[in-house]
């Protein structure tokens, strides 16, 4: 695999890109006639930008290219063309900024597949500086709230303390004394990050390869509809909110109360959380023991959600979780939630029976069904593959007993795994199933790095009780 | 009958009462002068010792919240911030003062304020002259000296873009005209800062990577 620096290096020179100003101009701009001012110094956006979009770029370059492999020689020559300029042009959309961090975020779920070095660079670039100055995050605020931020506040800091993918997070205090973090989000960057994507489409039409075509495709549509979600802070309040309800104090898991007096679709204010992210966590060297703890309660969390929230919480990855002094676990970021409708309820209620039962005749039903479920037959290859996945996704509960979460040779096994099913497109962007893949493998990457060891089979046990299902194979 | 200087001021301010009300109830095309004299409760004919034509009422209207954003403004100036941020602060304080009329500026934009202006009345040379006058001032006091008439140009051009983009935006809450405004000063102030660079003869590009 290259590394990082080899990625950056075959991108294309700056100067190059320069002459292609068209494509530089944001959507904004385009509508009215101001042409005698030169674009292509989108200075301060741009810079921002730049790095991250460049780093996320060359690697999703690396991943397109694997994604061709079938394609011959000429062909791909001819699509590494076509996506080098798409890619300049990436790098050099200012909105991208966003998409370039989820992007991030994303690989930042797969330690092992992302090279170190790569997941180490996003994790910092997640504190980077602010992109909005402070008066136009006042203007911004008075514009969603209708008053001044001094009304509203009772304090508020001028400097961001995280960003976020499509804005930065503040810390404040509420008239009544309460500490808040506030959550805002850039004007217009959901639109504009679809717009560009937009663009970025029709520009590689040209590069229409037959079926990996309508497979780029759908990915670029995936990224574009969880923009979409991600954009509407409403909704992500009212997800919060439904997700928060689901624990009591003795759980340890804290999901910060939202504000809804101070929120909107573009703000969305809530109890500060004062937590570190894992690896600062991990920097402390906590026990064993306390590892454990915290790995419980990230394991019991999640079947919360599933079994008495009906919910898929994708975003599963280290930024959105928070590990507080006192050992409790706070979760982030609800922005991404995929409520579980009949069909999908029904998969899990087969897949329950693999999952406690670990026999092979079970696991083929689940998996069958999870095929039907994005019109794929279940056979050949990828019944092999599907079921090594499955075995390795669901052994941990099947088996009971302790297991270690941090075993190198038993996480690599499910990163190869998971990578020959991107790359034979097993998990494709159809309905749920990538994503139910996507989620399993989100919290196994973080129970691997907290090296837990841990029986979750109880812990299954005592969440799916709720569900009501005949488990007469208990 | 006498009309002294402040019956004077009561009747002007009538007649921008009214045709501010006016404006924003029916649109700037479809009010006459004949509308804003009735409302206004003045004899057609009064209205024109008191503005030239239609455009001047409008004009009149949009520098009066000109003048009174920008007293907001000199009251209390952002402190402790780059001159990038005081100009938004100003900008932004401006399309608060105007919301209201906030589709009617393309007409004004269009005539008496267009960067091109050929004809001009007193309202809008008073609406164009203090905001520059308060951009200079900003960029004095950030080191910049003197804007130079390029860069006033440039500004005003900017500004005005902003008016027009902002009477059509259809965004939520007109969000994409707080991006562009940002968009705008960035580019701006980059700019002046390439300008400044460049005669001070530190002319070494700086390339993104
Ligand atoms: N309530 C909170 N308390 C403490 N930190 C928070 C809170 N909300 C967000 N943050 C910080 O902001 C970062 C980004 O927030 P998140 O909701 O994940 O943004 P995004 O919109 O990118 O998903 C988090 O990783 C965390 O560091």
């Amino acid at each position: 695999m290259p590394s990082v620096a080899e990625l950056i290096k075959a991108l294309p020179e700056v100067e190059a890109m320069e002459r292609e100003e068209k494509f530089t101009v944001p959507s904004p701009l385009e509508q009215m006639s101001l042409r005698p001012i030169p674009v292509g110094r989108w200075r301060r956006l741009g810079m921002l930008g730049t790095l991250q979009a460049k780093i996320a770029a060359a690697y999703l370059f690396y991943w397109l290219r694997s994604w061709f492999s079938h394609a011959t020689e000429s062909e791909r020559n001819l699509a590494e063309t076509h996506w080098r300029t798409a890619l300049r042009m990436l790098d050099s959309m200012s909105y991208l900024r966003g998409a370039a961090m989820k992007v991030g975020q994303m690989m930042a779920n797969f330690p092992d597949v992302a090279p170190r070095e790569f997941v180490d660079t996003l994790d910092r670039l997640h504190f980077d500086a602010p992109p909005m100055h402070w008066s136009l995050l006042r203007e911004m605020v008075h514009n969603e709230l209708g008053s001044d931020v001094e009304q509203l506040f009772a304090s508020f800091d001028h400097d961001a303390f995280a960003a976020a993918s499509l804005g930065q997070v503040h810390r404040a205090t509420l008239t009544s004394g309460e500490d808040v973090a506030v959550k805002i989000q850039y004007p217009g960057v959901g639109r504009a990050i679809n717009d560009d994507l937009r663009n970025l489409m029709l520009f590689l039409l040209p590069s229409r390869l037959t079926r990996d075509w309508e497979y780029v495709k759908a990915q670029f549509e995936d990224i574009r509809s969880r923009l979409e979600m991600e954009c509407d802070y409403q909704q992500e309040a009212a997800n919060q909110i439904h997700i928060r309800n689901l624990y009591r104090e003795s759980d340890g898991v804290v999901v910060p109360r939202v504000i809804p007096r101070v929120s909107t679709s573009r703000v969305l204010t809530m109890e500060y959380i004062g937590g570190v992210h894992l690896d600062r966590y991990l920097q402390g060297n906590p026990s064993q023991q306390q590892r454990n703890v915290v790995a419980e309660r990230l394991v019991r969390a999640w079947y919360r959600m599933i079994y008495a929230g009906r919910t898929l919480y994708i975003d599963f990855h280290p930024g959105n979780v928070l590990f507080l002094d006192d050992g409790r676990i706070g979760l982030l970021d609800f922005g991404m939630m995929i409520p579980l409708d009949a069909k999908l309820w029904h998969l899990m209620e087969v897949m329950d029976k693999p999952l406690t039962t670990g026999r092979r005749e079970d696991r083929d039903a689940a998996n069958r069904l999870w095929c039907e479920l994005s019109d794929q037959e279940y056979i050949g290859e990828r019944k092999a593959i599907m079921d090594r996945f499955a075995d390795w996704s669901w052994r941990p509960r099947y088996c009971g007993g302790e297991f270690d979460f941090g075993d190198e040779a038993d996480f690599r096994e499910g990163v190869d795994l998971f990578a020959q099913m991107v790359k034979r497109r097993y998990s494709r962007a159809q309905p749920c199933t990538p994503l139910i893949a996507r989620q399993q493998f989100g919290w196994r990457s973080i129970l691997y790095r907290l090296k837990a060891k841990l029986d979750i089979r109880p812990i299954a046990e005592e969440e799916v009780a709720i569900t009501g299902w005949d488990r007469s194979y208990t | 009958m006498r009309v002294t200087a402040e019956t004077k001021a009561a009747t002007r301010r009538s007649l921008l009462v009214a045709s501010r009300k006016l404006f924003r109830q029916q649109g700037f095309e479809q009010t006459t002068t004949r509308d804003i004299a009735r409302a206004a409760d003045v004899a057609h004919g009064t209205l024109f010792n008191y503005f030239a034509d239609k455009e001047a009422v409008l004009s009149a209207v949009v520098s009066d919240a000109v003048s009174a954003a920008l007293a907001k403004f000199q009251e209390s100036p952002p402190a402790k911030c780059s001159l990038e941020e005081s100009l938004f602060s100003l900008v932004a304080l401006q399309l608060r003062q105007l919301k209201t009329m906030r589709k009617l500026l393309p007409a004004l934009v269009e005539s008496l304020l267009s960067p091109l202006a050929g004809k001009s009345d007193e309202a809008a040379m008073s609406v164009r002259l203090s905001l520059l006058d308060a951009a200079t001032q900003l960029a004095i006091r950030h080191g910049y000296g003197e804007l130079s008439s390029m860069a006033l140009q440039l500004l005003w051009t900017l500004f005005t873009g902003i008016l027009i983009f902002w009477a059509n935006d259809t965004s939520p809450k007109q969000e994409d005209t707080l991006a562009l405004i940002d968009h705008s000063l960035a580019m701006f102030v980059g700019w002046l800062d390439d300008a400044r660079n460049t005669s001070t003869g530190s002319k070494k590009k700086q390339r993104r990577r």
